[in-house]
């Protein structure tokens, strides 16, 4: 294993349908994974999504302090 | 507001669920320090087959996998599904069916695996009748907590339901193919997978228990429960978001470094560690998100205790995450594999991060389900303590002695042969292997003051009648 080609090489004609299934799933999941990335990280989606982590504490409990439980 | 709770939400299967996670904590954990001690002293075992480490080990990793963990799941998922989609479980009934399957499944295990039926599959020994029971029970689960997101009150699916479901999917695939087996007898089958393709479905099965079971489910825990005890919205939402599907995309292909240096292709192994590595983004990211819930407000630390097992549960999170991944590299592998240290850095997330935010959730759990304060909040800060200083001491036991293992079993003389018999070896970890119960029994120590005090917890709230109180008003009111 001299150099990168070598450790890259792939022998493509003997890739079985296992292999191209299983080759394709992962680059899909891979370009998936880069849109959410892009998607959350995006500034002007910021907001909307921040919204939601306010949903346990609105759920009109009387908020208990820690106090409760130690103070 | 209680009797608002009440008649809005379904507690009673949630209350059950709460109180008998306690009871298999304390049970697993003695498990745990009984087969702990018999690895140090073996006259424990009494020359009893039912007493041997070879068939408790698998009742300890039962008990505190399925008994503990599914019933902390499951009583943390039927209720925070409940609070964030304001609502009521689709069916109780169902509900009830889950309760009572699931502790028959138990009871199950603790008969037949004493008696040595077993699968011999790692954290899967049960055979083929307990799992299609288990399949069965399980998809009720996953049912009944489908069915309550799609009847919601809310627009949006808040993101521990996101991880509880996770995990409920994700599980029922892995158990069912794990489990595909040919029956030769009433409790007896053989894997329909065999040589390393068996060694592979094991070890995908094996650590996505881990990842799914024990780290998905219990991050569900955590974006609920550690929200609610600050009183604080999670740090990023948008992180937590990052979290579960790096996770999901993530987990699957770790399995394989479990099987490094063996008939499995190579490759293989060294995808399993570069993702395993690759691991480490979403898992610190989910960490220092739920860490960082206390920014600005560290000082709560101080005076609320339940909160304390929560954040300590997420430091725990954040070192086992770092050293998995770093044990899964080949050249670790390769001293760390088949030593104490793969036990230490278990008990680390078993005890440090499922346990930890597990008790803390209950703790959590106990004063909403019983509209009552703890029996005692010393025993809380005691149980911490003990919880804390017991997994410290087990974990370093355990990294002391497989360390030494390893370094005993590759030490060559100038000949070239083995510097150290095996025997020499067993030796060597004796100390650590008495060290390691005693980590455990502070542990277990812990456990049973937690009981008491739930139990306490209870018995408070019928002489007071605030459960009644609250049930009695929600009646009236309805």
């Amino acid at each position: 294993m001299n150099s990168l080609g070598d450790y890259f090489h792939t022998d493509w004609a003997a890739m079985t349908p296992t292999d191209w299934f299983g080759t394709i799933v992962t680059v899909v999941i891979f370009l998936l994974l880069v849109g959410l990335f892009v998607y959350v990280f995006r500034p002007k989606n910021r907001e909307r999504l921040e919204a939601n982590k306010h949903i346990p504490l609105d759920d009109d409990e009387t908020v208990i302090s820690g106090d409760k439980n130690g103070g | 507001m209680d009797a608002a709770a009440e008649q809005k939400y379904d507690y009673g299967v949630v209350r059950w669920f709460t109180v008998m996670a306690v009871v298999y904590l304390v049970v697993g954990a003695l498990v745990g320090v009984y087969i702990a001690s018999e690895l140090a002293w073996p006259f424990l075992n009494f020359d009893s087959p039912y007493l041997s480490f070879g068939r408790l080990r698998p009742l300890h990793t039962n008990a505190v996998i399925f008994a503990f963990g599914g019933c902390v799941l499951m009583a943390t998922s039927f209720y925070s599904v409940q609070r964030t989609c304001a609502t009521r479980l689709w069916s109780s009934k169902m509900a009830w069916f889950t309760f009572v399957g699931w502790n028959l499944i138990i009871v199950s295990a603790v008969i037949t695996l004493p008696l040595g039926l077993t699968s011999a599959k790692e954290y899967a020994e049960l055979e083929w009748p307990i799992d299609i029971a288990i399949a069965v029970v399980w998809l009720t689960y996953m049912f009944n907590f489908i069915m309550t997101i799609a009847q919601r009150k809310t627009s949006h699916i808040y993101v521990s339901n996101w991880f509880f479901l996770g995990m409920m999917v994700m599980i029922t695939y892995l158990h069912v193919v794990n489990s595909l087996a040919i029956p030769v007898g009433m409790f007896k089958s053989y894997s329909i997978f065999s040589g390393v393709q068996d060694a592979m479905i094991q070890w995908w099965w094996g650590h996505n228990a881990v990842g799914f079971y024990l780290t998905a489910g219990f991050l569900g825990i955590m974006y609920y429960f550690v929200p609610k005890q600050a009183g604080r919205p999670v740090y990023s939402y948008r992180l937590s978001v990052i979290h579960f599907w790096g996770l999901m995309f993530g987990y699957v292909w770790l399995g394989a470094h479990h099987l490094q240096y063996t008939a499995l292709p190579d490759w293989t192994g060294s995808l399993g560690a570069a993702i395993s590595l690759a691991m480490i983004i979403p898992s610190w990211g989910g960490a220092v998100n739920g860490m960082m819930t206390l920014s600005g407000a560290w000082d709560k630390l101080r005076t609320d205790y339940v909160l304390r097992f929560l954040i300590m549960s997420l430091a725990f999170y954040a070192m086992s995450t770092f050293e998995g991944p770093v044990m899964s590299i080949k050249t670790v592998n390769a001293l760390s594999h088949y030593t104490d240290w793969t036990i230490g850095h278990v008990h680390s997330g078993a005890l440090g991060w499922v346990a930890m935010v597990a008790i803390g959730a209950i703790y959590h759990l106990m004063t909403r389900l019983f509209h009552t304060e703890l029996w005692s909040i010393k025993l809380v800060n005691a149980h911490f303590w003990t919880a804390t200083i017991g997994t410290v001491v087990y974990i370093v036991a355990m990294w002391v002695s497989g360390i030494m293992q390893g370094l005993m079993w590759r030490a060559y003389d100038e000949y070239g042969t083995l510097a150290y018999t095996f025997a020499e070896s067993v030796e060597a970890m004796h100390p650590y292997y008495a060290m390691r119960a005693v980590g455990g029994g502070i542990f277990l120590l812990g456990a049973v003051l937690m009981l008491f005090n739930i139990l306490m917890t209870v018995k408070k709230a019928s002489s007071e009648g605030s459960l009644q109180r609250a049930r009695t008003a929600a009646v009236a009111t309805a």
